[in-house]
């Protein structure tokens, strides 16, 4: 006889401690307040649950997949003020997001319902971003965990709307300096930071390169706070017929599994990554870190965009989190339906019905398609070499069934199940000292750059670029390396569409360490800079659309959770200034770590990734320069914000003001930019300004071999001043970029501009050395080629 | 028309964008997965084509596992097809499956020197004046390359042999895979067979070059002409 697959657990007669010893024992990471609602479900169904139910409601509950702090009732005190948030998300994500809709019909074509938010790209397609993170496993297991973040969300785009083509990924790093020295690494099972870079790096390469998605976009911020808890953004774009976005479950359809098979892998991912890392977690969360095949996926990707062209697909989504839970959940709550687990192919023998039922093993999609289209479909699969189950069917009863070799070990109203006990949590934020008009040395300013280019947070990702197929698909247009001499940094890459005239940007922006004395305005100054990188590249700035992507330490910490609530101030009001709705985010909690010196949680940190349209190829404009006889103009004030900046945290300098953004002025700027100026043929090439201020911004445009540049400080637009050089030399207001014009077009360019903060500044030249003057004298001056050489080879000891 | 053939293998991931090129210059053109081909589809066209990815994954060498799975499925129609004529076409990992089919002259292809993976864009050196694909190349261009097993090996003496019989359709100007004699890509004597590394099929429109002030030529990448060469060859 075969022996149980399942158990009943009762629950209804159990004490409160009974109830938390029951979450702890089966590893729900369910509290003693949801435990309670628990039982107060199964007291009313009049019966108790089975495993499975357990399991079922503590997925669908864990912080990854609800967002309970998001949506949390939070009582935040700014300074003294108090104020009660109902709901982050709504608050300052979602309203602000759909006034902007509301003001601009038809360019969001759906969002906040689907895997990823779509906009319009023409009348007949739509682009798509979405971006996860996958903190935790990469923190135990960085090549696994890197390798199936990235495949994790290429499958969310192939489960948005009937099926969207993946066409660009995205990554974003958190490490731990690579150079840390091994001692200051405190506790076991802790990977030095440079195990963890390689270790992410070939993850998301061998992952990205083999699903022949080009890997476009990037950044890597080194903090020490993050050598315990690194985080790993990994992004997809897509493209979609607009006609394909919408799907819908009816009754009557087969519901079917492609794909991989399912395993012990990936069990308790989505509770696992909803709780802090302690020295256990090594150990006891191996199995929550998933294996990745991304050849599996690669074939799986094959059939559902032949079976959406084909019109075989009536609704399809990924097995993420919570695994054929949380997928036939979303599929079949509303319709109902019967699901059986001994159809699905399995790894392994001898699971139990939760570990089907839970399983997050990778490389899997569920679709929903018409009975008389299945054979067709299980051609295509045969085709493409990938395995096709049936796993059930959708009715109209409004009841998921779960059966298990004719037992019946699931069934419960979803709609119970979707409202979470709301969580309520205090936050508070004192401002720090905002200092201005520090006294500095600004006597060896040539040397401060070189020593900023030396700085991880400025030297070149070459090394890590050029590991990740930016190229395939063949429709790169503006690539991460570019300019005459192929190596030289862009603001945001540019990637055409087959099909359509049009092109899609991304770009991207995270300044963690402003968020450390001023989290508003790195709110505000991260959007500004994903913006502003979209637009001087040539994307229509009414046609941008945002992701939120947040991550921190431990939201019951009032002083960490006050940073997070003063930062979503600062994307909301930013949002509402630009016009660029959040279509998607994801959030990450708990990334701190105890040692015996107390928690070390990451800085709050926030990850605008931008996308948008270019209307015309002819639009698209790189960052480097292009002519040696040409004029340079800086858009833009510049002023005495030195806070967060490379100079500030290389002088330990910490109470400086953080640059402060007028979001509603730089928009018009940027409009009358691309208006007037891009968009009318007289730009040759723009840069904006960000780590390292003007005098890096000016190097890495030279770093195309083909000029140097001068640069005239007194020249710089400005309405405060500042006391000395270093400030021109090295802040980073926001709203800034240069721009490299030809001299005929140079009276033209300038009356463009007209009423921006605006001015020419300098020049290209044929001498190959950066140059900024003050008061009539070089105050800062450097061969290209040296400032070129420290850039390019900072990482490659590491790497 | 001339009729191209596209064999695509699980992992096989440069197929759209070849596609787009073999259009361009005028093929019709069929992608066909494997698993499905049979020696009529083979008949049909006067070029088969293999594009770049991962065939099977390349975790073992790369091209074996679509070279047996090829054999598996046209048995000898594409050496028949070499024979009657045909044309072949394979770029990097069709290059190396194409290599392991023994179309094109016997060689390897390793892991590059760094070992690792390096995208990156490379100065070509045509060698043969034999080839159709590289009928209308400049004697100096570039194309973009990624890959991590781009270096080619040969037994002891293949590469000169190669070179001076002028089976060595392509070198690297500068080879930063370390290829044997820089070699970047081969062809079988007749010239009907050729493979390469690099990516033509990413290089098809001007805009697709990093420089945005290149222009060696109004109207096309260097890419383009590969597929332009094969077509007006067979037309």
């Amino acid at each position: 006889m075969m022996s149980a697959t399942y158990r009943t657990i009762p629950v209804r007669e159990l004490s409160e401690e009974a109830l938390t010893q029951l979450s702890h024992d089966m590893k729900l990471s369910l509290s003693t307040e949801d435990m309670l609602v628990v039982q107060q479900i199964f007291r009313e169904m009049d019966r108790e649950p089975t495993d499975v139910e357990l399991e079922v409601i503590a997925q669908t509950w864990s912080e990854h997949c609800k967002h309970r702090i998001f949506a949390a009732t939070v009582q935040h005190s700014s300074n003294g003020v108090t104020e009660e948030i109902h709901s982050m998300y709504k608050t300052y994500i979602q309203r602000p997001s759909k006034e902007i809709m509301a003001r601009k019909p038809g360019f969001v074509l759906s969002c906040f319902v689907d895997n990823a938010g779509f906009i319009r790209l023409d009348d007949k397609y739509s682009v798509c971003l979405k971006a996860e993170t996958h903190n935790h496993p990469s923190a135990i297991e960085p090549y696994a965990g890197a390798n199936t973040g990235l495949g994790g969300v290429i499958r969310d785009i192939l489960g948005a709307g009937k099926g969207a083509k993946p066409i660009a990924n995205l990554d974003v790093f958190c490490f731990g300096a690579p150079d840390t020295p091994p001692e200051l690494v405190e506790g076991h099972n802790i990977i030095h930071p440079l195990g963890i870079m390689r270790g992410v790096v070939h993850g998301v390469r061998d992952y990205g390169n083999r699903m022949g998605i080009p890997t476009t976009s990037g950044a890597i911020q080194f903090d020490p706070a993050y050598i315990y808890n690194p985080l790993v953004f990994c992004g997809t774009a897509g493209v979609i017929p607009q006609s394909d976005i919408a799907k819908e479950m009816k009754p009557g359809l087969s519901v079917v599994v492609i794909g991989g098979r399912t395993g012990k892998d990936g069990l308790h991912g989505a509770t696992f990554s909803s709780a802090a890392m302690g020295e256990a977690s090594a150990e006891e969360d191996q199995q929550a870190v998933q294996i990745g095949n991304p050849i599996e996926e690669k074939k799986t990707l094959d059939v559902i965009l032949e079976a959406r062209e084909r019109g075989l697909i009536e609704f399809v989504t990924d097995c993420g989190a919570g695994g054929f839970s949380s997928a036939a959940g979303e599929m079949l709550s509303e319709t109902g339906g019967n699901l059986y687990l001994e159809r699905a192919p399995l790894k392994e023998e001898g699971l139990q019905s939760w570990q089907i039922f839970l399983s997050e093993s990778q490389e899997r999609m569920v679709m929903a398609v018409k009975p008389e289209n299945v054979p067709e479909l299980q051609r295509l699969a045969d085709t493409f070499q990938t395995e096709m189950t049936v796993l059930g069917e959708s009715n109209d009863s409004g009841v998921l069934r779960v059966w298990h070799s004719g037992e019946l070990v699931c069934e419960l109203d979803n709609s119970k199940l979707h409202d979470a006990p709301t969580k309520h949590l205090t936050s508070t934020f004192t401002s720090s000292p905002a200092r201005t008009g520090l006294e500095l040395d600004d006597s060896h300013l040539t040397d401060d750059l070189k020593d900023i280019f030396a700085d991880f947070a400025v030297v070149s990702r070459e090394p890590i670029i050029r590991e990740y197929d930016h190229e395939v698909q063949g429709n790169t247009v503006l690539k991460p390396l570019a300019g005459a001499s192929a190596d030289a940094p862009q603001d945001a890459s540019v990637i055409d569409i087959d099909g359509s005239e049009k092109l899609m940007s991304l770009a991207l922006a995270i300044l963690p360490e402003w968020g450390k004395t001023d989290p508003y305005a790195m709110g505000t100054g991260t959007v500004d800079e994903t913006v502003r990188q979209l637009v001087i590249s040539g994307t229509n700035p009414d046609k941008i659309a945002l992701l939120d992507n947040f991550c921190m330490g431990n939201p019951e910490s009032p002083v960490e959770l006050g940073r997070l609530v003063e930062c979503a101030k600062g994307i909301r009001a930013a949002a509402l200034a630009y016009g660029a709705p959040y279509v998607s985010g994801k959030d990450s909690f708990y990334n701190y770590f105890e040692t015996e010196h107390g928690p070390v949680n990451i800085p709050v940190t926030f990850l605008c990734s931008g996308f948008g349209v270019v209307d015309d190829a002819e639009h698209v404009c790189g960052s480097s320069l292009r002519r040696s006889n040409s004029v340079l103009f800086l858009v833009g004030h510049t002023e005495d914000e030195l806070g967060g900046s490379v100079y500030a945290r290389r002088h330990g300098i910490t109470d400086a003001k953080v640059p402060q953004t007028d979001c509603s002025a730089n928009f018009a700027t940027y409009k009358q930019y691309y208006e007037r100026a891009l968009t009318k043929g007289l730009v040759l090439a723009a840069h904006d300004l960000s780590e390292g201020g003007l005098a890096v911004a000016a190097a890495e445009m030279a770093f195309s071999g083909k000029g140097g540049v001068a640069i005239d400080l007194d020249a710089l637009p400005t309405q405060h001043g500042w006391k000395n050089n270093v400030t021109p030399c090295f802040v980073e207001s926001t709203g800034r970029f240069l721009v490299e014009v030809d001299e005929d077009m140079a009276q033209e360019f300038a009356a463009a501009m007209e009423g921006c903060p605006c001015a020419r500044v300098g020049h290209a030249t044929t001498d190959g050395q950066l140059t900024l003057t003050a008061g009539g004298k070089t105050v800062l001056q450097a061969s290209i080629a040296d400032l070129k050489h420290i850039w390019k080879h900072g990482l490659t000891p590491y790497y | 028309m001339p009729h191209a053939l596209l064999l695509k293998y699980p992992g096989t991931n440069c197929d759209v964008e070849t596609e787009r090129a073999l259009c361009a210059a005028g093929f019709s053109t069929q992608v066909q997965p494997i698993a499905t081909a049979t020696p009529a589809h083979v008949k049909k066209a006067q070029l088969v084509v293999f594009s770049g990815g991962f065939s099977y994954g390349d975790y073992v060498m790369s091209g074996r596992l679509a070279q047996l799975e090829t054999e598996r499925f046209l048995g000898d129609a594409l050496q028949k097809h070499h024979a009657d004529g045909g044309f072949l076409f394979g770029i990097c990992n069709g290059f190396q499956i194409l290599t392991k089919l023994g179309i094109l002259p016997h060689a390897s292809l390793i892991w590059n020197k760094s070992e690792r993976f390096e995208c990156m864009w490379d100065r070509l050196v045509k060698v043969s004046s034999t080839c159709p694909f590289t009928q209308y190349l400049p004697q100096e261009f570039e194309l973009p390359s990624a890959h991590a097993e781009g270096r080619l090996v040969c037994e002891p003496g293949d590469a000169q042999k190669y070179l001076d019989n002028g089976c060595v359709a392509l070198q690297y100007a500068d080879n930063h895979n370390g290829s044997e004699l820089r070699i970047a890509g081969l062809q079988d004597p007749s010239g009907r067979a050729m493979g390469l590394m690099p990516h033509p099929e990413r290089f098809l429109r001007p805009r697709h070059h990093y420089d945005p002030d290149w222009s060696d030529d109004p109207d096309w990448g260097w890419g383009y002409y590969f597929f332009k060469g094969a077509f007006d060859a067979l037309k």
